[in-house]
């Protein structure tokens, strides 16, 4: 992986917005084409590898948090315990979720897993694709993220209940926006009926037990960008269980342990010293380089990394209440002086593409850029 | 090849590129009227943009002794004349139950 310069495209706003791109320049550059990374293919295929396999390893973590009830470490409200076992054993439909990826020194280690509410598909599906028809068609990307979206969603259809697919998030972030729209977007191509509903415009009908949309229809499958830890500790929290329709959401509960950062004590316990993981426990433990991240906590924020016993980066926030990790620490510096992550998607429970976020700061925040990548066979 | 081969989009390129369009552009002569109403019991405005969906319809209500009383739906769209009204047939559904622990979630 290089990293190089690139001159943008004169008016790139304008292209990249015309493809509904409009959150490219909020709190400064997020979108950053003036440079990409080039992968080799062997380099690519190692890390669609290790994203097929943590992805096992995560499916294996979940079933044993269950089978010995680990829940305490997570944090998880008692109520939402039977409905998460429930949602687990039923399997209901899941379709998408991001690992952060390190990669340096030909070494790719977990990082942390958005499994819930994980943003920057669109920049990753979309945006970096049309990039490189202008850049260089010929050029190849780690990027099937649109095609396989459609095809998920399509082969989720028998498995939903009958009826619309809502599709919720907060009505203050075009951000969020973006991404639920684009994932309806290929819901619809896959021949499901949809309809966008904010979050708190759901509304609970008290006589029949059920959520309802703005036009008290019955809410029955629904995906929500808006992350379970919330929705269970708000007003309508505990309707969730009470529900008549027993709704399909997506991502269902059973991600809050995957997209919790116990996962990762859970991860380490299971297997300890593997290829694709950083130790990871609720204490030091004698570590003198390691990262302290909340066990619930978003783009970036609470996160302190200690070296040499002494603290050289944090981010402020509101998290931590429910305690924290402490994970080894890795390295991402590159020779440009930049900190790059790789968030690699899987849909479906397959790998499907990759995302790049640098920034100058060690911790990947949400000021941090998204740079395209290409392949150089 | 691991990138995908065509890339169509049948919904969001129109509408979120409207996010970013100034809505004075939106009240020009010459296009197809629309007149619509936030509720039963507002009046009537006009607009045209094919995208209303999107900006209208946002609830608005008051909490009430801990509940959240609905109220209608209010649009940034549409005349302020027409966000006014209420309709006691949905008195059995209450709002704003989710919502209120942030402002975006992305992660």
């Amino acid at each position: 992986m290089i990293r190089i310069n690139l001159q943008p495209r004169n008016a790139w706003q304008q292209k990249v917005e015309e493809l509904g791109f409009g959150f490219h320049s909020t709190e400064g550059t997020y979108w950053d084409e003036s440079a990409a990374y080039i992968f080799k293919l062997k380099e690519i295929e190692a890390i669609e590898t290790a994203t097929n396999k943590i992805w096992e390893m995560c499916l294996e973590a979940v079933q044993h948090v269950i089978d010995n009830k680990l829940y305490t470490q997570f944090a998880i409200p008692s109520f939402m315990i039977p409905y998460i076992e429930k949602s687990w054993n039923d399997d209901v439909p899941c379709i998408y979720g991001r690992l952060d990826l390190g990669y340096a020194n030909g070494q790719i280690k977990l990082l942390e897993f958005n499994a819930d509410t994980p943003t920057s598909l669109y920049e990753a599906g979309i945006i970096q694709w049309f990039w490189l028809q202008e850049f260089d068609a010929k050029k190849d990307q780690f990027n099937s993220i649109h095609e396989k979206l459609i095809a998920y969603w399509g082969y989720l259809k028998p498995y939903l209940h009958e009826g619309i697919l809502h599709f919720s998030c907060v009505k203050e972030s075009l951000e969020d926006l973006t991404n639920v729209e684009y994932l309806r977007d290929c819901a619809m191509q896959a021949g499901l009926e949809t309809k966008l509903i904010f979050i708190d415009e759901i509304g609970w009908d008290s006589n029949t037990q059920q959520f309802v949309d703005v036009e008290d229809e019955s809410i029955k499958n629904i995906f929500k960008l808006y992350p379970w830890e919330w929705l269970a500790n708000e007003a309508f929290g505990q309707n969730i269980v009470a529900d008549k329709n027993n709704t399909h959401w997506i991502e269902p509960a059973w991600k809050m342990l995957l997209s919790n950062k116990a996962i990762l004590t859970i991860l380490w316990n299971l297997f300890p010293n593997h290829e694709y993981l950083l130790q990871t426990n609720y204490i030091a433990n004698g570590m003198t380089n390691y990262v302290k991240k909340p066990l619930l906590s978003r783009e970036g924020a609470n996160v302190s990394i200690i070296k040499e016993n002494n603290l050289i980066e944090e981010t402020k926030g509101e998290y931590g209440e429910e305690g924290f990790v402490f994970q080894e620490y890795m390295n991402l510096e590159n020779e440009f002086g930049f900190t790059a992550l790789i968030g690699s998607w899987i849909i479906g429970g397959e790998a499907a593409g990759i995302g790049i976020r640098e920034s100058k700061s060690k911790i990947t925040d949400n000021t941090s850029r998204f740079v395209p990548h290409y392949i150089e066979h | 090849m691991k990138k995908s081969k065509h890339i169509q989009l049948v919904l969001i390129t129109a509408l979120l590129a409207s996010c970013n369009t100034k809505k004075e552009t939106e009240w020009s002569e010459g296009n197809k009227k629309v007149y619509l109403r936030s509720d039963s019991t507002a009046p009537y405005t006009r607009t045209h943009s094919p995208l209303l969906w999107y900006f209208a319809f946002r609830s608005f209500g008051m909490m009430n002794n801990g509940r959240y009383v609905h109220g209608g739906y209010h649009s940034n769209a549409i005349h302020p004349q027409s966000n006014f009204g209420s309709n006691g047939f949905k008195s059995n559904v209450s709002r704003g139950g989710f919502g209120r622990s942030g402002f975006r979630t992305g992660s």
